[in-house]
């Protein structure tokens, strides 16, 4: 009896140990989290949007400056290879789109996420590409991180690519890629997301157009 | 021993025809894939960096790697794929596309693309551009792809507007 009693005793132990194993081999091998954590700041709720002011190679340029206007804002930087160009093209046709009287109530603008390249001289020539009267927008890092925030707008800059050198300063930027719709007051009234077709941008400028 | 030197021989030539008939019945990679529709996009001026798009079509039972990208027009070109991580969108080098057996890799916007980095000039609509891929078995196709403007494509509804 006794020895019965020792064996299922022993056998427990066994098993309780096996299974601290069990969970601690699962533990370590559970797949590692190099990853950077996923941007937390891009939410579903509105972002509080706001004035801010920036440079374009007109210099200091405010949104507050554009009021009476729609404004169509976008975030992203002039190296960015398929993504912004994607974005503003459609945002450009859209715009192209519109009839005179349309055009003279809808601004577009396309803020840097990459103020360390991107000058003002720099976003003026990019915009100038979409030939849709486009205002580029450059500033200071905290400039840049502050409206970023009000929009919540988030960016980083990606791991570095094994061919990139001082030189050609070959990198890229993570960025969310939402165009924000301010009315004629200056209130944001929603984000739209990446790859909305001309069609439906101008959608949402007829929406937010009309009174 | 003579008798299994012949054997051997037999087995050895047996062997090497057997691969260079299997070799022969797969042909090369490159001559399975089909590339349609590809193109090159238009750069705003002083752009860093431009993508090509195309569809690739696989006409063999196994599915075929694209490993590699070459241009004439690009310092460096590589092979990319976008990932839209909760709205943040994250560009990274991959090693390779994988073009389904008799199926379809489709290289569009926003997805799977190959980035002519440092391009040699600014490349504008009406160029072309000669790409040369290359494929897991080493086999190569080269393609001409013509530069086309992001703001003529999909816009083929201007007629709406002519009534204002």
């Amino acid at each position: 009896m006794n020895t019965s009693q020792k064996t299922v005793k022993l056998g427990a132990i066994a098993i309780g140990i096996l299974l601290l194993l069990f969970l601690l081999f699962s533990f370590l091998t559970e797949p590692s989290t190099n990853s950077p954590p996923p941007p937390k700041a891009i939410s579903n709720e509105k972002p509080a949007g706001g004035n801010f002011t920036l440079t374009s190679v007109n210099g200091k340029q405010s949104l507050t400056d554009f009021k009476g206007k729609l404004v169509l804002l976008y975030f992203g930087y002039t190296y960015c290879p398929d993504i912004c160009p994607t974005d503003l093209g459609n945002l450009a046709m859209a715009y192209r789109r519109l009839n005179e009287q349309e055009k003279s109530q809808v601004q577009i603008l396309f803020v840097t996420v990459d103020p360390a390249r991107d000058t003002a001289t720099r976003m003026a020539e990019y915009t100038r590409y979409f030939d849709a009267n486009m205002v580029g927008l450059t500033g200071s890092e905290q400039e840049i991180a502050s409206v970023a925030k009000q929009y919540g707008v988030v960016y980083m800059k990606a791991p570095t690519p094994s061919n990139a050198t001082t030189e050609n300063k070959n990198y890229t930027v993570d960025h969310s890629a939402f165009t924000y719709i301010i009315d004629k007051t200056g209130v944001l009234q929603t984000q739209i997301p990446h790859a909305m077709s001309p069609a439906q941008i101008q959608q949402q400028i007829k929406t937010y157009l009309t009174p | 021993m003579k008798r299994t030197l012949h054997n051997a021989i037999f087995t050895l030539t047996l062997g090497a025809m057997s691969t260079l008939s299997a070799t022969h019945a797969l042909a090369n990679q490159a001559d399975a894939i089909q590339v349609s529709d590809p193109y090159v996009r238009e750069m705003p001026a002083g752009a860093f960096a431009t993508a090509s798009f195309m569809t690739l079509s696989n006409q063999s039972n196994q599915a075929i790697k694209l490993v590699k990208a070459n241009s004439d027009v690009a310092k460096i070109t590589e092979l990319h794929t976008h990932t839209n991580d909760n709205g943040m969108m994250r560009m990274r080098q991959v090693p390779f596309f994988e073009v389904p057996a008799n199926g379809q890799a489709e290289l569009k916007p926003g997805g799977n693309h190959i980035m002519l980095i440092s391009p040699t000039k600014t490349l504008k609509a009406g160029e072309t551009a000669t790409i040369t891929l290359t494929f897991e078995d080493g086999s190569h196709k080269q393609i001409q792809a013509p530069v086309k403007s992001v703001m003529k494509m999909g816009g083929m509804d201007h007629s709406n507007h002519q009534h204002h």
